[in-house]
C-alpha cells in the first residue's frame, strides 16, 4: 500500500465522465431532440426566405434561439436522471464502493454531460456555420449581379455590409456563451437532483430556477436601489437576488446576432460567470452528497 | 442540518456574486446590450406568452415572428397594425438597425403615401396632414433608433434620406448625411451625399463649392457624374475664374 | 501487530422516517471483527440488517454512532475501500457495457493503468467462465452471469478483502457452485471474504466464522465448527447395515450408558440429486 493518493484523480474523473457519456448517447430522446434542432437550424434558412431584406438576420435567431433551447433542454434533461437512475440500478454502489470520492462521482457525471454538450452544441454550430455561409455566397452572389452598373466603392460596401451579417468570429463567441449557460444549467440541475426525491422535482425545480433566473436582474435592481416599499417585499427581492444566478446576463447573444460589437474581454467575463456558477453549484451537490445516505 | 448549512453557503456566495452580477450588468448596459426593460408595458404590448418567451432567452425569435407579422400587415396596408408592431420589434430587438430602419421606411414612405391618396378622405388638407403625422413616425423611428445604436451608420444615412426626399430639408439631410460619414464603416458616398444636399442650400453655396472640390481633388474615384453637376453648377453661381475651374467633361 | 480487515466497534444505526418523529433501528450496538485471511459469513432472516452492516463497511452508509476500521482506516474515506472489492446484493451493471467494457471500467475507478487492465479483464473473465460473452452487452446477460461478472468486477484490482452481499441469490445450484468454488479459490490466494446469505448450507460449508443477526442485534459470533457442536452427541453414518445390527448397536449404547436419537435411512440433499442429475452425460 502506497502512502498518499492524490485528493481528486484525474483520470477516475475520466473514466466516469466517458461512462456517463456513452450511457446519455444510448438515450433516445437524446438524438430525437438532435435531430429537431438540427432540422430546425437547417430549415432556418427557408423560414428566412420569407422575411424581407431580413434573411440572415431571422437565420441566425432561430439558428442560436435552436441551439439555445436545445443545449439547455439536454442539460436539464440529461443530467435530472443521473444519480436517481445510478441509484436504482444500484451501479452507485459499485461505483463508490471502489476507491472513488463522492467529489470525484459528482465531476465525472458533470463531465460526461458537458462533453456531452459540448459535442452536440458543435454538431450544431457546425450545421449552422454551413447554412449561414452559403446563404451569404447566395446573398453576395445576387448582390454582386444587381449591383454591376454601379460604382465599384457601392458594391464593395454593400458586399461589406453582407459579410457584417454572415459568418464572423463573434457568432463563434456567442456560442461559447450559450455553452456556457448550458453548463451552469447542469451544474444546478446536478445539485438539486442530490437532495431532489424525484425525477420529476428536479426538472420542474430547475425550470423554476430557468424562469426565476430571467428575472434575478430586475429584481436585484430594484433591491440594491432600496426600492420596494414593504419590508416582505424587500426580502422577496433580496431573496431572489441572492439564491438565483442572473440568466438574462446569458442574453447578450440576441444582441450580438443583431450586428452589436461586443468586446472580447465582455464576452469573457460573461462566460466566466458561467463557468464560476457551474463550478460553485458543483461545490454546493457535493456538500449535500458528501455523506448521503445511499 | 447538512441542509441548512447549504442554504447558508447559497447566501453567503449569493452576496459575493451579487456585485460581480450588478458590474457585468451595468457594462452590458454601457454598451447598449439588452437594452429592453422588461416592465407591464411590454407585457401589454406583445402578450403573455410572447412576454415570457421573450424573458427566458428567446427575444430575438419573438421579435423575428413580430416582425413577420408587421410584413403580413403590410401587404394588408393595415398601417396602424404596422405602426403597433413595429412599436414591438423595435422594443424587443433595439440592436437591430434593419428593424428601425424597416419601421421608418414603412411609415414614411408606404403609410404616408398610402394616406396622401385615400380616396375615402376627400379634405385635401386632412389628407396632408395624415401624411405628415406619418413622416414625423418615420422620423421617430429613426431617431430613436440612433439613440439605441449611435455606432452604426445605417440609420443617420435613413434620416438623412428622409429629410432629403419626405421634407425636402437639403440643410438637415446635409447634416445627417455628413454624421453617417463620420460612423467608422460608413458608405463611400455618404460624404459625397453630404456635399450634394449642402450644394442645394441656399447661402451655403461657397462652402459646398469647397467640400466638392476637396473631393474632386481626391482622384478618379470621387468624380461621379452628379459631382461633376453639382460641382459645375456652384462654378457658374459662384462665378469662380476659369483657370480654377475643372476641366470639361469629355464624353 | 496487523490490523484486522474489519472492526466493528459498537455501531448503531437508524433510519428516520419521513414526515415522522420514529426512526427504524436498522442496527443496535454491533460489534464485530473480521480476521485477515478468513471468511465470514453474515446470517440473518430478511431486515435483519445483514445489507446495512455491508454498506457501512464500504462506507456507503455511515453510523449513527460507533467506528469502523477497514485494515486500520476509517470506512469512510476513499483510502478504505482501495484495498476492498464489493459485490452489493442482486446487482445491477451499467447495461450498455460489454463484460470486457465494464471490467476496464471498474478496473480505471480502482486507479489501474490500461495496459495492466487489458490483462487482467481476460484473466478474470477466463476464471469466471465468461470468456464466451466477453463483448456481450450485460442487458443480456442471465441472472447467474451477472453474478460471476459482479464477482469479477470486485476482484479487479487483486483486493486483499471482498465484501459479498448474497451472492448466490437466485443463481441455479451449478452456478452456486462455480461462485462457491471462486470464494474457495480467493481464500487459497489469502483474500478476506466477508459475505451474508440466508443460505444456511452454503455458509456452513464454506465460512470458517459466522455472525448471526436479528432485528439489528449481532446474536451469535463464532467458528463455524464451534457453533455446530452439539454438546454430547455423536453422529455415526452407516453404509449397508441390516436392521438387526443396529438394533445391535442401539442395544450396546444402552449398555454403554448412551442412547441411540434416531435410526433411520439417511437422505441426500436435494442439492445433490440436482447436481446429479443435470450433470450426467
Ligand atoms: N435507506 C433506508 N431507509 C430506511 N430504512 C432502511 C434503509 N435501508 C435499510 N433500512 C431498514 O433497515 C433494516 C435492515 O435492512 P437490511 O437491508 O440491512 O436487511 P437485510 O438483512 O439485508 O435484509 P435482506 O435479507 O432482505 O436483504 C430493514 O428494516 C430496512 O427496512
Ligand atoms: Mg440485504
Amino acid at each position: 500500500m502506497s502512502g498518499r493518493r492524490p485528493v481528486v484523480s484525474l483520470r477516475r474523473i475520466n473514466a466516469i465522465a466517458l461512462n456517463t457519456f456513452t450511457e446519455l448517447t444510448r438515450l433516445k430522446v437524446f438524438y430525437f431532440l438532435l435531430l429537431f434542432a438540427l432540422l430546425l437550424i437547417g430549415s432556418s434558412a427557408l423560414m428566412a426566405r420569407i422575411t424581407f431584406q431580413q434573411e440572415l438576420q431571422v437565420l441566425k435567431d432561430v439558428a442560436l434561439g435552436a441551439m439555445s433551447i436545445f443545449a439547455s433542454l439536454l442539460a436539464i434533461l440529461a443530467t435530472a436522471r443521473l444519480l436517481p437512475q445510478d441509484v436504482e440500478d444500484r451501479t452507485i454502489y459499485t461505483i463508490l464502493a471502489k476507491p472513488v470520492e463522492r467529489f470525484e462521482y459528482l465531476a465525472g457525471k458533470l463531465g460526461g454531460v458537458l462533453l456531452l454538450l459540448a459535442l452536440s452544441v458543435l454538431l450544431m454550430s457546425v450545421v449552422f456555420f454551413v447554412v449561414l455561409f452559403l446563404r451569404q455566397q447566395t446573398l453576395l452572389a445576387e448582390t454582386a449581379r444587381q449591383m454591376t452598373g454601379l460604382p465599384s466603392a457601392e458594391a464593395a460596401d454593400a458586399q461589406a455590409n453582407i459579410r457584417h451579417a454572415g459568418v464572423t468570429t463573434t457568432l463563434v463567441l456567442a456560442i461559447v456563451i450559450i455553452y456556457c449557460k448550458a453548463a451552469l444549467l447542469a451544474s444546478l440541475t446536478l445539485f438539486i437532483s442530490t437532495f431532489a426525491t424525484t425525477n420529476i422535482f428536479t426538472i420542474v425545480t430547475t425550470v423554476f430556477v430557468y424562469f426565476i433566473g430571467h428575472l434575478q436582474g430586475t429584481a436585484r435592481e430594484y433591491w440594491l436601489q432600496n426600492a420596494g416599499s414593504t419590508v416582505g417585499r424587500r426580502l422577496f427581492l433580496g431573496a431572489i437576488a441572492l439564491f438565483f444566478p442572473d440568466l438574462q446576463l446569458f442574453n447578450v447573444v440576441d444582441d450580438v446576432a443583431a450586428g452589436a460589437v461586443v468586446p472580447v474581454t465582455l464576452f469573457a467575463k460573461t462566460a466566466g460567470l458561467g463557468v464560476a456558477y457551474t463550478a460553485i453549484y458543483l461545490l454546493f451537490a457535493w456538500a449535500v452528497f458528501y455523506r448521503k445516505e445511499l | 442540518m447538512r441542509l441548512g448549512a447549504v442554504v447558508i453557503a447559497v447566501v453567503l456566495f449569493g452576496a459575493t456574486k451579487l456585485p460581480l452580477e450588478h458590474q457585468l450588468d451595468a457594462a452590458h448596459r454601457r454598451l447598449g446590450l439588452r437594452a429592453v426593460e422588461f416592465n407591464l408595458d411590454l407585457r401589454e404590448q406583445i402578450g403573455q406568452l410572447g412576454f415570457i418567451a421573450a424573458l427566458s432567452g428567446f427575444r430575438a425569435i419573438v421579435a423575428d415572428m413580430l416582425f413577420i407579422e408587421a410584413h403580413a400587415a403590410w401587404e394588408q396596408t393595415d398601417w396602424a397594425r404596422v405602426l403597433l408592431l413595429f412599436r414591438e420589434v423595435t422594443t424587443l430587438q433595439p440592436r437591430e438597425v434593419l428593424f428601425w430602419d424597416m419601421a421608418a421606411w414603412h411609415m414614411a414612405w408606404n403609410a404616408s403615401t398610402a394616406a396622401v391618396n385615400d380616396r375615402s378622405q376627400p379634405r385635401e388638407t386632412l389628407r396632408i396632414k395624415a401624411q405628415r403625422e406619418y413622416f414625423a413616425l418615420g422620423k421617430d423611428f429613426l431617431e430613436r433608433g440612433i439613440r439605441n445604436n449611435p455606432d452604426r451608420p445605417q440609420l443617420y444615412e435613413a434620416l438623412a434620406r428622409l429629410y432629403r426626399d419626405k421634407y425636402r430639408d437639403h440643410e438637415r439631410a446635409s447634416e445627417w448625411f455628413a454624421k453617417a460619414a463620420a460612423v467608422p464603416g460608413a458608405m463611400s458616398y455618404d460624404r459625397r451625399f453630404a456635399a450634394y444636399e449642402l450644394s442645394y442650400c441656399e447661402g451655403r453655396e461657397q462652402q459646398a463649392y469647397e467640400r466638392l472640390r476637396a473631393l474632386y481633388d481626391e482622384g478618379e474615384k470621387e468624380r461621379l457624374p452628379t459631382l461633376l453637376k453639382r460641382l459645375k453648377f456652384l462654378e457658374e453661381q459662384l462665378n469662380i475664374p476659369p483657370d480654377q475651374r475643372i476641366p470639361e467633361v469629355v464624353r | 501487530m496487523t490490523d484486522p480487515a474489519v472492526a466493528l466497534e459498537k455501531i448503531t444505526k437508524t433510519f428516520p422516517v419521513p414526515f415522522q418523529r420514529r426512526v427504524i433501528v436498522a442496527l443496535r450496538d454491533v460489534s464485530l471483527r473480521v480476521s485477515t485471511g478468513e471468511i465470514y459469513g453474515l446470517l440473518g432472516p430478511n431486515g435483519s440488517g445483514k445489507s446495512t452492516t455491508l454498506k457501512i463497511i464500504l462506507g456507503l452508509v455511515s453510523p449513527t454512532r460507533g467506528q469502523v476500521q477497514i485494515f486500520g482506516h476509517d470506512a469512510a474515506s476513499a483510502q478504505s475501500r482501495a484495498n476492498v472489492g464489493f459485490l452489493p446484493e442482486s446487482p445491477y451493471f451499467p447495461k450498455y457495457l460489454t463484460a470486457a467494457e465494464m471490467l476496464s471500467f471498474y478496473g480505471k475507478l480502482c486507479g489501474m493503468r490500461r495496459r495492466e487492465l487489458a490483462k487482467r479483464v481476460d484473466e478474470l473473465l477466463e476464471l469466471v467462465g465468461l470468456t464466451a460473452a466477453r463483448d456481450r452487452r450485460l442487458g443480456t446477460f442471465s441472472k447467474g452471469m451477472l453474478q460471476r461478472i459482479g464477482l469479477a468486477q470486485a476482484v479487479i484490482n487483486e483486493p486483499e478483502m471482498v465484501v459479498l452481499d448474497e451472492p448466490t441469490a437466485g443463481v441455479d445450484p451449478a452456478g452456486t457452485r462455480v461462485i462457491r468454488d471462486l470464494i474457495l479459490e480467493l481464500k487459497r490466494r489469502g483474500v478476506t471474504i466477508l459475505l451474508s446469505s440466508h443460505l444456511l448450507g452454503q455458509v456452513q460449508e464454506i465460512c470458517d466464522r459466522i455472525g448471526i443477526l436479528a432485528n439489528g442485534a449481532l446474536v451469535r459470533d463464532g467458528r463455524v465448527d464451534e457453533l455446530l457442536i452439539a454438546p454430547d452427541q455423536t453422529e455415526l453414518v452407516l453404509e449397508h447395515a441390516s436392521p438387526q445390527l443396529v438394533d445391535r448397536i442401539s442395544k450396546a449404547a444402552a449398555e454403554g450408558g448412551a442412547s441411540v436419537i434416531r435410526a433411520a435411512p439417511r437422505h441426500r440433499s436435494l442439492e445433490q440429486v440436482f447436481l446429479e442429475a443435470t450433470t450426467e452425460k
